[in-house]
């Protein structure tokens, strides 16, 4: 997902060539055998579910609630075809990409102020960037809930009739502009760290040139800040996606009843309808969309040839 | 600041940046604000200061056993994720062996898969199997979300570590497991700390994972917040969040001593 090296490369600390010696092929075997543990239990508590959620996703549940044949994909036709649920799909859609692409826009800014500043400013930005990262993200939906709170008592509407900005109330909690707020507050880090870190990888020599040579400070950007970060920017859209497509607690805190997504959708087919086939569908087509958008980008940075070691 | 940003573009960096920082920080602190106002319903401006709403948590039995689940599935799968996640690191950084890469991807899957999607797969395997207990589910659960974030931390500092001060060990005649506890060890030990603070937060803010596999029983802190929020008005939920947002903070400053804040959430 993200690099380490990346993070290396922040710090200034270079990491050392990965240089093996002959004799450590003497230790090839034991020091192997150290992944079992983990790949044993990863395989039984992750994968053989994850496989168990795909069969059942093509499978019938009776009426007795047991799951088994025949096999069928109506489930996945229902997603699409029932106008009520396909709209859950877009909204999903609609709010991941909405989301992304403001998440890049401003955290390019912060990035690059993060990076191109003194050490001192740079700590402070980092930290604030970082911080809320660790705090539940129910707690941070609340508080969206309290600064977008409806009506004139709510702190957004409190400061725009202060500021005669507007005359009335506007009502944003439980719209498709409250999650997106919501999102970009809970994943903006996801977009700055990997910018950060592939900004601090420009060589500054190559802006200062073209500056040199008479560009203004916007074609600078555009032509050479721009196109040497496009592997923070390939990696932090797909994290901010792929965190939003799948996220479950800022839709059901600030979106309501009219920006339902796909979890929120998962969680009503399982516990409040019981329909386990229909859950599971919705959940395969939820992954399918997050390693689609994943294997874009990977393929993405491959095709850039980038030296992406963990 | 150098004079690489200059005039026009200086000044909109600039902007968008510090409007960005009061974005972040807004919310968290009108919970704040909030935590300690005196009405019973929110308004802007908080009006008045009191800590009776503190009171008020602190004595509520729900939050408090909340709580107290919460920490000790932390622990827990903390403890359980630098067990499986320490050697695991070992062998994907010392080990030379057919298909690391693909086992090494397999080992990190879980970082991209939707948590929502491995908690609910999860319960259908769980509930197959019988298994009763939530926290022995909870458990299970989270030491899968956790366990990549100890790989990845112990594996960047493994990189690290400077493997002829291990041959050193052994040629003045240390044996293999001396040298691991003296030499290689310590100099692991604030990634292999970070990665054990990392799961602790992890776990104890997870909610995708967590609301499937808890039940009536046994909820942790997330969930109970959760339904606070959705089911009830309750004027103590901003004090529960601040002391929340606050435990934060102190993992926060932990993180940044331990190992410097970028690396650990970008190792």
């Amino acid at each position: 997902m993200t690099t380490s090296d990346d993070a290396v490369a922040v710090l200034g600390v270079q990491a050392p060539p990965a240089t093996r010696r002959a004799s450590r092929w003497r230790l090839a075997l034991p020091v192997g055998l150290l992944a079992v543990p983990m790949l044993a239990f990863l395989t039984y508590f992750f994968f053989y579910p994850a496989l168990g959620l795909l069969l059942s996703s093509i499978q019938t549940q009776d009426s007795r609630g047991i799951i088994g044949r025949p096999f069928t994909l109506a489930h996945y036709a229902r997603l699409v075809n029932v106008e009520l649920y396909a709209r859950v799909l877009w909204t999903t859609l609609r709010i991941s990409i909405v989301t992304s692409l403001l998440a890049t826009v401003l955290a390019y800014p912060v990035a690059l102020v993060m990076v191109k500043s003194r050490p001192m400013v740079t700590r402070i930005i980092t930290l604030i960037v970082i911080a809320p990262l660790i705090v539940s993200v129910v707690v941070r939906g609340y508080g969206w809930q309290l600064v977008l709170q409806n009506g004139p008592k709510g702190m957004l509407n409190w400061i725009l009739m202060t500021l005669h900005v507007v005359d009335a109330p506007i009502s944003v909690l439980y719209t498709e502009a409250a999650v997106v707020i919501g999102s970009l507050h809970v994943f903006f880090p996801m977009m700055v760290l990997p910018l950060a870190s592939a900004l601090s990888k420009i060589d500054p020599n190559l802006e200062d040139a073209a500056r040199m040579l008479g560009a203004p400070w916007w074609k600078v950007f555009l032509r050479v800040t721009l196109p040497l970060s496009m592997p923070g920017f390939v990696a932090g859209f797909t994290l901010v996606f792929s965190l939003t497509a799948g996220s479950f607690v800022i839709p059901a805190i600030l979106g309501g009843a009219s920006a339902v997504m796909l979890g929120n959708l998962i969680e009503q087919q399982i516990f409040v309808v019981y329909d386990w086939p229909f859950g599971a569908a919705i959940a395969v087509v939820l992954v399918g969309l997050v390693l689609a958008v994943n294997g874009v980008s990977m393929w993405l940075l491959e095709g850039r040839r980038l030296r992406r070691t963990e | 600041m150098d004079e690489r940003f200059s005039g026009f573009g200086a000044f909109i960096l600039y902007t968008i940046t510090a409007g960005m920082m009061l974005f972040i920080l807004a919310p968290l602190l009108l919970v704040m604000a909030v935590s300690v106002s005196d009405s019973y319903f929110v308004t802007f401006p908080p009006q008045g200061f009191t800590l009776k709403w503190y009171a008020k948590v602190l004595q509520d039995r729900d939050f408090l056993e909340a709580m107290r689940l919460s920490i000790l599935l932390a622990l827990g799968t903390t403890a359980g994720s630098l067990l499986f996640g320490v050697p695991a690191a070992f062998a994907l950084v010392r080990g030379r062996f057919f298909g690391l890469a693909a086992i090494k991807g397999f080992l990190l899957s879980p970082l991209i898969f939707p948590a929502l999607v491995t908690g609910l797969a999860l319960l259908q395997v769980l509930t197959r199997l019988g298994s009763q207990d939530a926290r022995l589910n909870l458990l299970i659960g989270h030491v899968v979300v956790t366990s990549p974030y100890v790989i990845r931390t112990v594996v960047t500092s493994l990189q690290l570590v400077d493997e002829n001060l291990e041959d050193a060990a052994r040629t003045l005649g240390a044996n293999r497991l001396t040298t691991f506890w003296r030499v290689t060890l310590p100099q692991i030990a604030s990634g292999v700390a970070a990665g054990g603070l990392f799961a602790f937060m992890v776990s104890f803010d997870n909610y995708p994972v967590t609301m499937w596999l808890a039940n009536s029983e046994y909820s942790p802190v997330p969930l109970v917040l959760m339904r606070q929020l959705v089911n009830v008005f309750d004027p103590s939920v901003p004090a529960m969040s601040t002391i929340i947002i606050l435990m934060a903070m102190v993992g926060v400053l932990l993180l940044e001593k331990l190992v410097g804040l970028r690396r650990a959430l970008a190792a």
